[in-house]
Formats: structure tokens, sequence, C-alpha cells
């Protein structure tokens, strides 16, 4: 169980290209998403026309004002430096992969492996998106990749659609849990 | 109005009197389906022949003091705890939970050859009208209003460590419900390859397995859960080489463990299938699809505490200080979804605590939620 002092209120959210992190944070946030999306330049235009490239922002408002902000960082490689650095602090790491894109497992792997240090100090939460358009791999198969990285506890990998609020308060309600399963939840 | 049957063919008109919203479907689904000539409900008192009455609610004493004293009724109960509730009732003929149908149309006629002599202490309230059966509200009304009552049951906690036999009520066969026949369907198709149907049912439960492990069906929630905790009358339902579906356009499809999830969670109302070892450590292999399937009370605090380490589900309960049957339910759910693993090279039986995880802290009664806690109500609320 983690300390919840010295962390920032925020919680980051982190993935491959369309899988979603925008439109999950706007699912959630309280205000009218931040975003910094531009045409893409590179091979992911047959995915989407636009992406985002510094960060989406939106945020949660608590009783009494207080504010938890949502980080969605950049899918594409090329701004991978900014991840770590957007993730400083953190609650916790919601972790979306698009199931349409080709070899997703290993996009899991990278995305694990690049937010390593972090989770291992938080946790983490995955998504699977496009689950609809792409039935494979299955959640089994995620589960199977999860365990050959070893890593306890497994964490939560929930099929999600990013439009509907309700997939993604899971999402984020698993993670909190996974950080303290004592959190009453009423 | 005849009081008994003239002619032993007609049906026996049945009146349900302090029955629940959700036992009330249940009843009514199975009497339409595999007792239709035998027992028909009415929600009229003066056509009724025989009262069922849920004796374990606070209001059933008081709904039979108000049956009419010149309406000789027979009278069948039934308690989750019939032994007791007999010394409440004493003239009653009561039956256990869950209802045994096969057991009811003989309680039945029992109760109408000889009508109970309720005994009627105070008067009938002035004002009080005739006796109409409880209005049946939509499915699930409870879920929310009752902290999961009917959906896991209210059986009382075991000790903490294993001091004499476990009695049956914490236990239920497997193939007395969907759940058995379900399971088996998966199981046999995965090992031979070939698609498998559950036929019996309104609909088919078509089991398919490639390229991923499906089931596929037109049942929609609101009947697929009445029949999950039904008790089905033995050959009910039966295996058959899947036909194809029965109507494409209402088929939904599901993982084959989101399905076999939610049939066994609402089978199980707080028990755990028979010969399961409540005090045998156990571990959570990985989430259920929480986004997907029936979420039961304290499923995503049971999961995140399971997955960490083995432990007994008595433990588990102990750890996050809620009642075993929540924790019985998700354990039944999470056998029959293939997501429990078993410490087959440890100690079978474990003292509590002795090999769970660190518990959580406690909830501190009157102190400002943490962070986290306050990102979950809020996360609750906007659900």
């Amino acid at each position: 169980m983690r300390s919840e002092q010295a962390v920032h209120n925020k919680i980051i959210f982190s993935g491959t290209v369309g899988a979603g992190k925008s439109t999950a944070i706007a699912a959630l946030s309280d205000i009218v998403p931040v975003a910094t999306e531009a045409l893409i330049s590179d091979g992911a235009t047959t995915l989407k026309k636009t992406t985002t490239v510094a960060m989406d922002y939106g945020v949660l408002l608590l009783d009494g004002g207080e504010k938890v902000m949502l980080y969605g960082t950049p899918g594409q490689e090329r701004f991978s430096f900014m991840w770590e650095i957007l993730a400083e602090g953190g609650i916790g790491l919601i972790l979306l992969i698009n199931n349409a894109m080709p070899d997703p497992l290993n996009h899991l792997e990278h995305y694990l492996t690049a937010f390593d240090g972090f989770i291992a100090k938080t946790a983490v939460a995955i998504g699977v998106t496009h689950m609809d358009r792409s039935n494979s791999p299955t959640l089994i198969d995620y589960r199977a990749k999860l365990r050959v990285r070893r890593r306890l506890p497994p964490p939560a990998v929930f099929r999600v659609d990013a439009r509907e609020r309700d997939d993604v308060a899971m999402v984020v309600r698993a993670l909190l849990y996974t950080l303290n399963p004592g959190l009453i939840d009423a | 109005m005849s009081q008994n049957r003239s002619d032993a063919a007609a049906p026996i008109s049945l009146l349900l009197l302090e029955v629940g919203s959700m036992d009330a479907r249940l009843i009514g689904l199975s009497l339409e389906r595999h007792m239709r000539n035998k027992v028909c409900l009415t929600d009229n008192m003066a056509k009724a022949q025989v009262v069922l009455v849920d004796c374990d609610r606070q209001g059933a004493e008081l709904a039979l003091r108000r049956i009419p004293p010149q309406q000789r009724l027979g009278v069948v109960g039934y308690a989750l705890n019939p032994r007791e509730c007999g010394t409440k009732f004493p003239t009653i003929d009561i039956l256990g939970k869950p209802l045994n149908l096969d057991g009811l149309p003989a309680a039945l006629s029992r109760a109408m050859a000889s009508p109970a002599s309720i005994p009627l202490l105070p008067a009938q309230p002035a004002g009080a009208g005739p006796l109409v059966a409880e209005k049946t509200k939509s499915l699930g009304d409870s879920i929310d209003t009752d902290d999961g009552a009917e959906l896991c049951g209210s059986l009382e906690d075991l000790p903490l460590a294993p001091n004499s036999q476990v009695p049956d009520k914490f236990f239920f066969d497997p193939e007395d419900y969907l759940i058995g026949q379900l399971f088996r369907a998966v199981v046999k198709s995965q090992a031979s390859g070939r698609p498998l149907a559950v036929a019996g049912l309104h609909r088919l439960i078509r089991v398919s397995v490639a390229p991923v492990p499906l089931c596929l069906t037109a049942f929609r929630e609101t009947r697929l859960r009445p029949i999950s905790m039904t008790q089905l009358p033995l050959a009910t339902t039966r295996l058959v080489l899947d036909p194809g579906p029965d109507d494409p356009s209402a088929e939904v499809a599901f993982a084959s463990e989101d399905l076999l999830w939610n049939v066994a969670v609402w089978a199980a109302r707080g028990r755990l299938p028979k010969d399961t070892d409540p005090y045998r450590v156990v571990r959570l292999k990985a989430w259920p699809n929480f986004t997907r399937v029936f979420v039961p009370p304290h499923a995503l605090r049971i999961a995140a505490l399971w997955v960490r380490a083995f432990a007994s589900p008595v433990d588990i309960a102990s750890r996050l200080a809620i009642p075993q049957r929540y924790v019985f339910s998700f354990y039944t759910a999470a056998q029959f979804a293939g997501l429990l693993e078993h410490d087959l090279g440890a100690a079978k039986k474990t003292s509590p605590t002795a090999s769970a995880p660190p518990p959580p802290p406690p909830p501190q009664q009157g102190r400002r939620p943490s962070l986290l806690g306050r990102i979950l109500r809020k996360l609750l609320n906007a659900v």
C-alpha cells in the first residue's frame, strides 16, 4: 500500500494510437477536456485523422472543490519522451490498448516497459478497446502475456468502450482498489 | 367459491403472500414452465386455495393474521431455516430455501387437505383492506435497496477456523441449476472442438470455441437471471449439437467466461458449490471482466485482495470485514469462470490470516475519506 502523501492528484491515461485515451478522458471529465490534437503526419493516418501531440487534460471535481487531473499522454512513439514526465507524481496508470491495431500484445509489452518504474511505485489497470472490431487477442491472451511478465498481483484487464463512462469509471475503480483494497465503496 | 378441488385435474390456485419480487418472479417462471397443469398463480385471495408465504419476511406473521378467518386456506411457508421457523408457525408446513419445486405440489396438496388454523392474535386493524398479493417490482429492485440480500442471500458467517462440519445450507449442487449444464457444455465443447448447445429452455444457449470461446443466446438478462437462480428439475435441459441460432436477429454473443460468471453468481445466492472447502486457500488468477459481467456487492474489493495472494474465502471476508456470503458468491462465480488457482502444493487448511495478504486499513469512522476514497465516491456517484 502506498502513501497518498507526496503525490499529485492526477491519473495518467496512456496507450496506443486510436485506443481512445482522449475519448475516455472526455467521458469522465467534469470540464470540457483540453486537447492538443493535430493532423497525423506518420503511419498512424489509417487509424484516425488527428492525434494528441502533447497531452489531454480533464478534471474530476471532488467534493469541496478538490481536483483530480486526468492526463492523457500522446500515443505516438515519437512523443514517448513525455510519458514519464507527465506521469511523475501521478496516482496510477490507466493503459488503453487498441485491439484493432496489428500486434496489440506487443504494444502492451511496450507500454508496460515504458512505464515500468511508475507502475512499480503505483499501479496500473488496463482497458482493451475496439474489441468489437477485432475480438482477437482475447482477454485471456492479455492475461497470459501479463503472466509471462511475472508481475504480481496481476493488473485488472477489462474490455472497454472508451465512449462509455461506465466502462472508463470501472477501470479507474479497479485502479483505486488495486492501490488499496480496503477502500470502502459507498 | 370452492376451496377444495372438486376436479383432481384442476390446477391448484396459489397466492404468493409476503414474497419478494425476485422470488415471485422465480416461482412464477418455474411454475409456468414445469407445473402449468398442477399449480397456477393468482393474486385474488377469493380465488386462492393455498397461500405460499415467505416466513423470513418481517410482514409474514401479520399478513397471515389478516387472512379472513372464514376463508379456510391452505398455507405453506418457506424459510431459510425451516426447523427454527416451525416454532414460530407451528401449524404450517414449512419448506426450505431455496424452494425445492419438486416438493412443492405435494406440500400444497397437504395444505389444501388440512387448512391451517392461523392464530388470530390482534384483531385485524380497522380499515385494513382486502389482502392483495405484493405488487411485483421490476427485476433487481431489491439489489440496490437491500444490499444484495436477494442476490447473496442472508446466510450467517462461519467461524474463522474450522471447528465442525459446515452445514449443508452453505452449499448448493450446481447440477440442480443451469450453471451445471452450461459449464458442461463449455468444457465439452472446448475438449471436442465441436459447437454444442444447451437446449430445453425457452431459448438455446449455443457454445462455440473457434475462433474464440463464445456463448450465443437470445436470452435477455431479465430472463436468464431468474432461470439461473431457479432449481431446474432433472432433465429440463440437455446438451445437443449446435443446431444454429433459433433467433439470429436477437442473439447476443458473450465471452464464455463472462456468461459462466453471470450464471454462476446468480445461482450461488451466497453459497458455495458442494464439496468446496471454505477454509482452503485459493488465489484469483485474473480479474473478472467487470465491464461486461454482473458485479455482485464488494466484488472489486474482493478481486483486488484475492489476486495478491492465496487465501481462503473465509479469510478474504475476514480481511475485508464483510459478510462471508459475498465472498462465497464471488468464489462460486470465479470457480466456474475458471479464474481460481488452487494451491496444490501447500497445506490445504490454514488458520485464519496465515497466508492471506496484509489487511487493508480499517475504515476510519468520522474521518474524512482518503483521496482515493473521495475519487471512488465521485466515480460511484457519477456512474
